[in-house]
């Protein structure tokens, strides 16, 4: 009998393909995610039609134009260079603030403190987007008490004036992503074992060699992550921007967002968003092509050193 | 001990002297302890600046959000007696519970079938899974709204469910996925050769490993549904904004105290529910860690 009710098991399992149970996943972002993300393109070729017409796109003629208006356009073009500087310079502050901290709290905060650590830095990262960035106006508003208080001591002589221009954009989306790119370098540096940095320093390595040697090469997967994690997501920001930056700060995800909600122009939008795709894609490859170089570099640089110290060694 | 006065003095001299040195080398070696910790402070205040002071001015008295006119609660009454308010957290409530459901459902199976049936179809699905967790906001945001109106998808709870599950159920996939591959697939293997037939090895065995992992998922799914603004921006319909919705609206036009309260409110219950999330996971054997990792995603 139980051999009878385990036979049909194995038996009937085949029937059903292995990816039975992701199906309905598979259909929800095939219908929900890759056709959306298809018919952008498609769009992106398309026209704005007349103020008469019932569509909001039009299709029957496809070419270039949006591409051309997004790239050609000095405010269209300048916009997305200053995006990219943004999201560049945004990246590499959180990662010069982030990883300091991650190091310290991966290796010199007790197992007991840990969890209490953690917690207080995944409670802002869980705090209202919204609320997070809207703060930051009562803290840098000219009439607000930080302002008063700084001018009072004397290191400001006129009131705070950085809301509404476009460092006030770089100082919230540094602030909102810097959690994005401490959790994957604190989780890289978590794994590592600290025999390994102690046997560094038994072999006779500084500090400095240690941590460039052996520490950075094997925390590099936890940076790489949040290196991606914080770039993608800052170059499509709209929300940041809209509350600090004002005029002044727009961003290439603030220009999508009027093509479609403003401007009316989804054509035009549609091509905007695969600019900035582009972009991101673009600066990704050209970054990782140039760790990779470098990578190369270091790894020579070490091999004929560790050629000569062979040649010292033995005989 | 007249003569072993000197020995004594001048061993005394060398412990102090080894003291002292030993001392510095102990500041020496701390220095960058010392410099990591202050920068720590001053991540940490740096991280909660903009929160206090929002929470701080909700309790503003005075009519003007910036003027402080001491403590009180009005902008709380005002708030919660704010009909528009009241609507958007209803919406918010129902689009945060019907999608965290959805999420779980789709997630879960998928986040089995990736631990337990792997195959030559996971890589492309996993390709997925991660396009759908990197791609900007924004564009997923015109995406949907280009979709919808070409579906002819008028209904904004609708809208708002569907756009809010592609991701959430994503991150789903991926912790229960986590959590099943670090559990021995032997104990599901255990029962069928007990004679459980594979629903009854599912029912019993899979189930309840995963369950800590599916209530973990619903919960930020239900949290990242109460948090999101732009998707929602571009998918609700007039009658169907969210509370994110309404107050980035809201916040075009200036701050106002109703705004800081409302958000005040939402940031406790997103606590509590982030509060609910870990104990469930620390329940289901998770360490401190574990659960740092689970709530960011990663």
């Amino acid at each position: 009998m139980s051999a009878a009710a385990a036979g049909p098991a194995p038996g009937r399992r085949p029937r059903l393909p292995r990816f039975t149970l992701a199906v309905p996943s598979w259909a929800w972002y095939a219908v929900f995610f890759v056709l959306p993300l298809a018919i952008i393109v498609v769009y992106s070729f398309g026209y704005k039609p007349g103020a008469t017409a019932s569509s909001s796109i039009g299709l029957d003629r496809l070419s270039l134009d949006n591409y051309r208006t997004a790239l050609g356009d000095e405010v269209f073009a300048s916009t997305f260079a200053a995006t990219l500087r943004v999201a560049a310079i945004g990246t590499l502050l959180c990662l010069a603030i982030g990883f300091p901290l991650a190091y310290w709290l991966a290796t010199r905060v007790s197992a007991r403190w840990r969890p209490m650590m953690l917690a207080l830095l995944i409670v802002p990262f869980w705090t209202s987007y919204l609320l997070r960035t809207f703060g930051w106006r009562l803290v840098l508003a000219g009439r607000g008490f930080p302002s008063e208080i700084l001018q009072d001591i004397g290191i400001l002589q006129s009131p705070i004036a950085i809301l509404d221009t476009r460092a006030a954009v770089q100082l919230g989306v540094v602030y909102n992503y810097l959690p994005l790119m401490i959790f994957p370098v604190f989780v890289a540096l978590d794994r590592l074992d600290p025999a390994l940095r102690e046997a560094s320093k038994d072999l006779g390595a500084g500090r400095v060699r240690t941590f460039f040697q052996v520490t950075l090469p094997l925390a590099a997967p936890g940076v790489v992550a949040g290196l991606l994690l914080v770039f993608i997501p800052l170059c499509g920001e709209y929300v940041t921007p809209e509350i600090l930056g004002g005029a002044k700060g727009f961003m290439a995800g603030s220009l999508v967002a009027s093509q479609f909600l403003e401007a009316q122009n989804w054509a035009l939008g549609s091509a905007m968003a695969m600019v900035l795709i582009g972009m991101i894609l673009a600066t990704i490859a050209a970054a990782a092509l140039v760790a990779i170089g470098l990578r190369a570099l270091v790894r020579m640089a070490r091999q004929v050193r560790l050629d000569e110290s062979g040649a010292g060694g033995r005989p | 001990m007249s003569t072993e006065t000197p020995v004594a003095s001048a061993a005394a001299g060398r412990t102090t002297g080894q003291a002292a040195t030993a001392l510095r080398r102990r500041r020496r070696i701390d220095g960058p302890a010392v410099s990591m910790r202050v920068w720590a402070v001053l991540v940490f205040i740096f991280l909660y600046l903009p929160i206090l002071f929002v929470v701080f001015y909700s309790f503003n008295s005075g009519r003007v959000l910036l003027t402080w006119r001491g403590f009180g609660t009005n902008w709380y009454t005002t708030a919660i007696n704010n009909t528009q308010i009241q609507h958007a957290v209803f919406i918010s409530v129902i689009v945060g519970a019907v999608s965290a459901l959805v999420s779980i459902v789709l997630g879960s199976l998928a986040g089995i079938a990736v631990a337990r049936r792997a195959g030559r179809w996971t890589r492309p699905f996993l390709l997925i899974v991660f396009l759908v967790l990197v791609t900007p906001e924004i564009v997923d945001g015109i995406s949907y709204l280009i979709w919808f109106v070409r579906l002819n998808l008028g209904s904004g709870l609708t809208r708002l469910v569907i756009g809010h599950s592609v991701f959430s159920s994503a991150v789903v996939t991926l912790i229960v996925q986590a959590r099943l591959s670090g559990l021995d697939e032997s104990l599901e293997e255990a029962a069928a050769d007990l004679g459980a037939t594979p629903a009854r090895a599912f029912r019993d065995i899979t189930v309840p490993l995963i369950m800590p992992a599916v209530l973990a998922g619903g919960l930020l799914s239900f949290t990242f549904s109460l948090d999101d603004v732009i998707v929602s921006t571009f998918v609700s319909t007039a009658g169907t904004s969210t509370l994110p919705v309404y107050i980035f609206s809201a916040l075009r036009l200036g701050l106002k105290g109703d705004i800081a309260a409302i958000s005040t409110v939402a940031l406790v219950v997103t606590l509590a529910v982030l509060g609910l999330t870990a104990l469930v996971l620390r329940r289901g054997g998770d360490t401190a860690e574990d659960v740092a990792a689970t709530l960011t995603g990663g």
